[in-house]
């Protein structure tokens, strides 16, 4: 037995956290990247802004108005997705959001699960600025994914596999699989783009393309995986296959589908609710067919995230809407 | 380190300390043992408290600009200790209190013998403020409308414990009296040890089994909900503790729907699912917009006709708050003489009821010397003490007084007792008061001690938690 309303609230609670870990493994695996590379390969930050998505569009037209702050550089946007209140997709907003959701399931997940989660509301309100500069960015970011690791494995070892659970699990595999994509429709199709653009033009492949790759993968916790997984060197279509398809892999469009799958099939009206992800495994196999250059694959990805939004939308109705 | 010099006062009680500075009997263990500590660990054992307390993410809500603001719950580690002994007695008192109030509501609520007989006025009943029209002829089962009450007990310098007020309507703080003791128990892990503290864990079992006692009839497994006004109430932590202690479902007013079968159903992720047994959390008024205010949207729609059919249980009963009022208070010790033919076993402290002229004349001459209360407030709010307010603070209420004087009381200032408390690292008596919690159903039960709130202002006697109070854990010692 789950209220509505509170299954609501762990659904976005648990969207929320995972947004916030997966935004840090972003920025994490970007600043190294950038270390890595010579500072002429790699000027700028504004990936980044894409791959977090639509808010971050309003910040790059306030930066643009101000043609002093052009181009907008690692600082402001590193605080816009990590400390920025205004936000609403930042690091910092994410852990509040997340907290005011699960202040009201206190009674349902387990206790030490809320301790973790008001440890870490607790750490990002007194670090968040830490987190901007570049030499304590590592490890605040690394101590903000290690809490969430470890309320994740708070939530598996001790919560009742009950509704509760199963809409935690629900709320977490949509948002990493809207995270996966958003990798792999940015970040790879420009890569794969790139890579076109040298073979067309005659040009040498840029030398520094395979370390974007294992930065790409390494932003989502797949490069040792892929690595394991394929045992050979790292090739762009190759792994854009593994964060899309690879069921082995749990952090890929695939294993997240198919989680999703599972908690609705545990969840009440799954007859109602199973269509869609039908039809997202549908559009995910189109999506990892083609995809051969970096603008369809990038439309592709754009299909995934609408199917995402549409299981969304199908959860709200059933769960929360349906009893109103 | 040891205490004797914090007894500087010997006007007031100490609940530790003998006017001589040496421990009172039940004490002496715990004071044994702070006397071993180096102030420094003291300060220590403090501060790893508060830490517990911040992690465990044990709040209350104060509310400053119009927005709720999250605070620790403010804790002091040394413990207030009765012995067993003298707990027994307070516990029979509050039983046999509680038995008289519940029969006093059920009557004023049907035949009101009491008025007829000549013991009760009729007009103080005409101008309560939380007698319910709606709820005359209700018949809660057992005949129980206060299922939760929590009274408020001070200790005056003469040693004797006196009942302050009775809340009967949604008292709050028990959550507090089992944290507290979560956390001492780790601050002093060697003296539970060591001696016999009477456990306060049960409460919420108890709690259970007289929620489902109160289920309307033949349910024997009914689905319990805790229903809470939401987040920004200053309680919602508590109330998020009990339905988790309870296992039961915490659900807000829009949570809820009366059915065109009068039964409360809930909205899950399955559907409706009938609800049997309400411990609400919120006020009479908010309880149905068909009935009481109908702009709340804290309540369910029908919710008193599905009451009244019998169909759900609430605890505690709507119009219960009628006996929570303190000018009611005033007459408990006749309601208990009327109702159960004994004399009071617990005191109470003598009322001035602004309501009669003389008495009134007698407020207003001598209110420097009073505590002035009115009658319908919670939390402190309103309260004047009359030997510390300036003359035109004094005047303010007299105006008040006058402009409406049924609703003021006045008491003699208590001088209440202290227990030694951690002030800014030193250790200094401050004032303290008890609210135990008493459980009404087909049986009764009074928690192991209660919540012992501490006024942490040197001198101050205001110990609510939104003016500044904090808290300590109560230890019911049993003696060796």
């Amino acid at each position: 037995m789950l209220l509505s309303r509170v299954a609501d609230s762990l659904y976005w609670g648990a969207r929320y956290l995972e947004r916030a870990e997966d935004t840090a493994r972003i920025v994490r695996s970007y600043t190294e990247l950038v270390i890595d590379l010579p500072t002429s390969a790699l000027s700028t930050w504004e990936p980044l802004l894409a791959v977090a998505g639509g808010s971050s569009a309003v910040f790059r037209a306030q930066a643009e108005q101000d043609e002093a702050l052009l181009p907008i550089g690692e600082v402001p946007i590193v605080r816009h997705l990590v400390a920025d209140q205004h936000n609403p997709g930042s690091i910092c907003s994410s852990v509040d959001a997340a907290r005011e959701n699960l202040r009201t399931t206190r009674e349902i997940i387990p206790r030490e699960a809320w301790q973790t989660v008001n440890d870490l509301y607790l750490y990002v309100g007194s670090n968040a600025a830490g987190g901007v500069e570049r030499r304590s960015r590592a490890r605040f970011l690394g101590h903000l994914i290690g809490e969430c690791q470890q309320l994740d494995g708070v939530m598996t070892t001790v919560m009742n596999r009950d509704e509760a659970y199963e809409l935690w699990r629900l709320g977490q595999s949509i948002e990493r699989a809207d995270m996966t994509t958003r990798v792999v429709g940015v970040r790879a199709a420009a890569l794969l783009g790139a890579g076109q653009q040298h073979a067309a033009d005659g040009s040498i492949t840029d030398i520094h393309d395979d370390v974007q790759w294992m930065g790409l993968l390494r932003s989502v916790s797949a490069l040792q995986m892929y690595q394991r997984a394929t045992r050979g060197p790292i090739d762009g279509r190759a792994a854009v296959r593994f964060l899309l398809l690879d069921p082995t892999f749990p952090r890929s469009v695939a294993s997240c589908a198919t989680r999703i799958r599972e908690a609705l099939g545990r969840l009440p009206r799954s007859r109602r609710t199973m269509p869609v992800i039908d039809e997202l495994e549908r559009v995910l196999a189109v999506a990892a067919a083609g995809g051969e250059d970096g603008a369809s694959l990038d439309a592709a990805m754009e299909d995934v995230q609408a199917m995402l939004s549409a299981i969304n939308d199908v959860v709200h109705e059933a769960f929360v809407h349906s009893s109103m | 380190m040891t205490m004797a010099h914090v007894r500087a006062d010997t006007h007031t009680w100490d609940e530790l300390l003998a006017p001589d500075g040496t421990p009172r009997p039940a004490a002496r263990a715990l004071l044994d043992q702070l006397a071993t500590l180096e102030h420094s660990e003291l300060q220590e054992r403090q501060t790893l408290a508060e830490l517990d307390i911040l992690t465990m993410g044990i709040t209350f809500t104060v509310y400053s600009d119009g927005r709720g603001i999250d605070r620790a719950w403010p804790f002091d580690i040394i413990p207030r200790v009765i012995a067993a002994s003298e707990w027994r007695g307070v516990e029979a008192g509050l039983k046999q209190r509680l038995r008289a109030i519940n029969m006093f509501i059920d009557d004023l609520y049907h035949e009101q013998r009491i008025i007829a007989d000549g013991v009760f006025p009729a007009e103080l009943l005409e101008h309560s403020k939380n007698f319910r029209h709606e709820c005359i002829g209700a018949n809660p089962v057992h005949g129980v409308w206060a299922h939760i009450s929590g009274s408020d007990l001070v200790r005056d310098a003469d040693g004797t414990m006196y009942v302050l007020e009775d809340n009967l309507r949604v008292p709050s703080g028990v959550s507090y009296v089992l944290e507290n003791r979560a956390i001492s128990k780790r601050v002093f892990a060697d003296l539970f040890a060591r001696q016999s503290i009477l456990p306060v864990d049960s409460y919420t079992d108890e709690l259970n089994r007289m929620l489902v006692s109160i289920a309307p009839a033949g349910i024997t497994n009914p689905t319990i909900a805790v229903l809470t006004p939401g987040i920004y109430n200053s309680a919602y932590f508590e109330h998020s503790f009990l339905a988790q202690r309870l296992g039961a479902v915490l659900v807000e007013g829009a949570d809820m729907v009366v059915g065109d079968d009068e039964c409360v159903y809930m909205r899950t992720i399955g559907g409706l699912e009938r609800v049997h047994v309400i411990y609400r959390r919120i006020d009479d008024e908010f309880l149905d917009p068909e009935v009481f205010r109908p702009e709340s949207t804290l309540g369910v729609p029908g919710l008193m006709r599905a009451w009244r059919a019998g169909n759900v249980a609430i605890a505690n009963a709507p119009g219960a708050g009628v006996a929570d009022d303190k000018v009611v208070y005033a007459w408990v010790p006749d309601i208990i003489r009327y109702y159960t033919g004994e004399e009071p076993l617990l005191a109470n402290v003598l009322t001035y009821r602004c309501h009669y002229p003389d008495e009134r004349t007698y407020v207003i001459d001598h209110i420097d010397q009073l505590v002035v209360k009115p009658a319908n407030e919670s939390g402190g709010y309103g309260l004047l003490i009359g030997d510390r307010a300036t003359r035109s603070e004094l005047d303010a209420h007299i105006a008040l007084i006058e402009a409406d004087p049924r609703n003021w009381v006045a008491q003699p200032i208590l001088a209440l007792s202290t227990v030694p408390t951690i002030c800014d690292g030193e250790i200094e008596p401050r004032h303290v008061d008890l609210r135990p919690f008493i459980l009404s159903g087909a049986s009764s039960y009074v928690t192991a001690g209660g919540l012992t709130r501490v006024a942490l202002r040197k001198g101050s006697l205001v110990v609510n938690s939104s003016q500044g109070g904090g808290s300590k854990d109560t230890w019911i010692v049993e003696a060796e």
